[in-house]
């Protein structure tokens, strides 16, 4: 096995479960069907109760068009698109030396601005979908056998 | 958190997977050997990205199965530092925090990288389990796992496969992150909401 490229470019949580939904993962019962492997289906999991599961490719673009202003670094830019921060003490760990680069009103218009542009994060769907997977997995060895 | 990495592989497609169209078998066989596994200084491999290159379609002598060298690309993960990250508790003791974004689970928050000054109260029936306190301004803040936790990432190592193990040991991590949250905004949700 050769590494051609260890990073051929960074993913935001949104494209990962764009890309798993496409592949035909999804929260009900229909995903033993589907051709998504139970580790992948953890990962689905995960990130549909987080709080990129309503956010569209046009909401994250144009996020980024807004925040050409404020000069952040990409990582920053990524962790805010994954996390989306609604108050200033969220948005503190992410921005490097904060106070020293930024004024607090530009601070409080990029967290308006977060909150206005990516689509909150709804009630938390609950634990239960972890046990739904483990009690598929000895399901779809079945069906591949079969 | 996820990153593509472009790998090229030489891989051995055995023949009973003749029958299958080349693109399926190939994405079948590298699913197998890829997937859910870690990759030393790249991470947690997710789910294969797409399949780009497939040349070579050649058999050794001696062998009935045919090797291709496949080239790919891998969603792995492989969060970097200083990245924020949303996790759920999973156990705490005395070295620290354990916890878990439910497809990884060998997330420690040391003792020295908890908020400061933080205490242990130990747990009565269990000796090696207790909840962590944060004291701050006069008020109990206790962090129970009942709501996420947010932790920025410290560092990521990967330790070497071991020869050997004892037999009550831990199984062997080969990929474990090594959290914070000493700073504003880390911690429980609900500390901050």
């Amino acid at each position: 096995m050769k590494i051609v490229q260890a990073n051929a470019g960074a993913l935001t949580n949104f494209e990962v479960l764009d890309f798993l939904r496409s592949r035909g993962a999804s929260t009900d019962p229909t995903r033993v069907i589907a051709p998504v492997a139970p580790s992948e289906f953890k990962v689905y999991d995960y990130l549909v109760q987080s709080a990129v599961c309503n956010q569209t490719r046009e909401s994250i673009n144009e996020f980024l068009k807004r925040c050409e202003k404020y000069d952040l670094a990409n990582a920053e830019k990524l962790n805010i698109i994954n996390i989306r921060p609604s108050s200033l003490v969220e948005i503190d760990p992410i921005i490097e030396e904060c106070e020293k680069r930024m004024k607090s009103e530009d601070v409080e218009e990029l967290v308006e601005m977060v909150v206005q542009v990516l689509p909150e994060h709804p009630a938390s769907v609950g634990i239960e979908r972890g046990t739904d997977v483990d009690k598929i997995s000895p399901d779809q060895e079945l069906m591949e056998a079969n | 958190m996820f990153f593509l990495s472009l790998i090229e592989h030489t891989l051995r497609l055995p023949p009973h997977l003749l029958k299958l169209p080349l693109d399926e078998a190939i994405k079948g066989e590298l699913e197998a050997l890829f997937l859910d596994k870690v990759i030393p200084n790249l991470g947690l491999c997710i789910s294969i990205y797409d399949i780009g290159d497939i040349k070579d379609g050649f058999i050794y002598p001696g062998d009935g199965a045919s090797t291709y060298t496949v080239q790919f690309r891998l969603i792995m993960f492989r969060p970097f530092v200083g990245e924020i990250i949303v996790g759920k508790l999973k156990s705490s003791d005395a070295n620290g925090l354990n916890l878990s974004v439910g497809f990884f689970d060998d997330i420690h928050i040391p003792v020295h990288l908890l908020p400061n000054p933080s205490s242990l109260t130990l747990d009565p029936e269990n000796k090696h389990e207790g909840i962590w306190t944060w004291e701050f301004q006069d008020e109990q803040y206790p962090i129970d796992g009942k709501d996420e936790i947010r932790f920025r990432v410290h560092s990521i190592s990967y330790p070497p496969i071991p020869i050997e193990q004892e037999k009550e040991a831990k199984p062997f991590a080969p990929m474990v992150i090594t959290g914070s949250l000493d700073y504003d905004g880390l911690g429980p949700i609900s500390w901050w909401v």
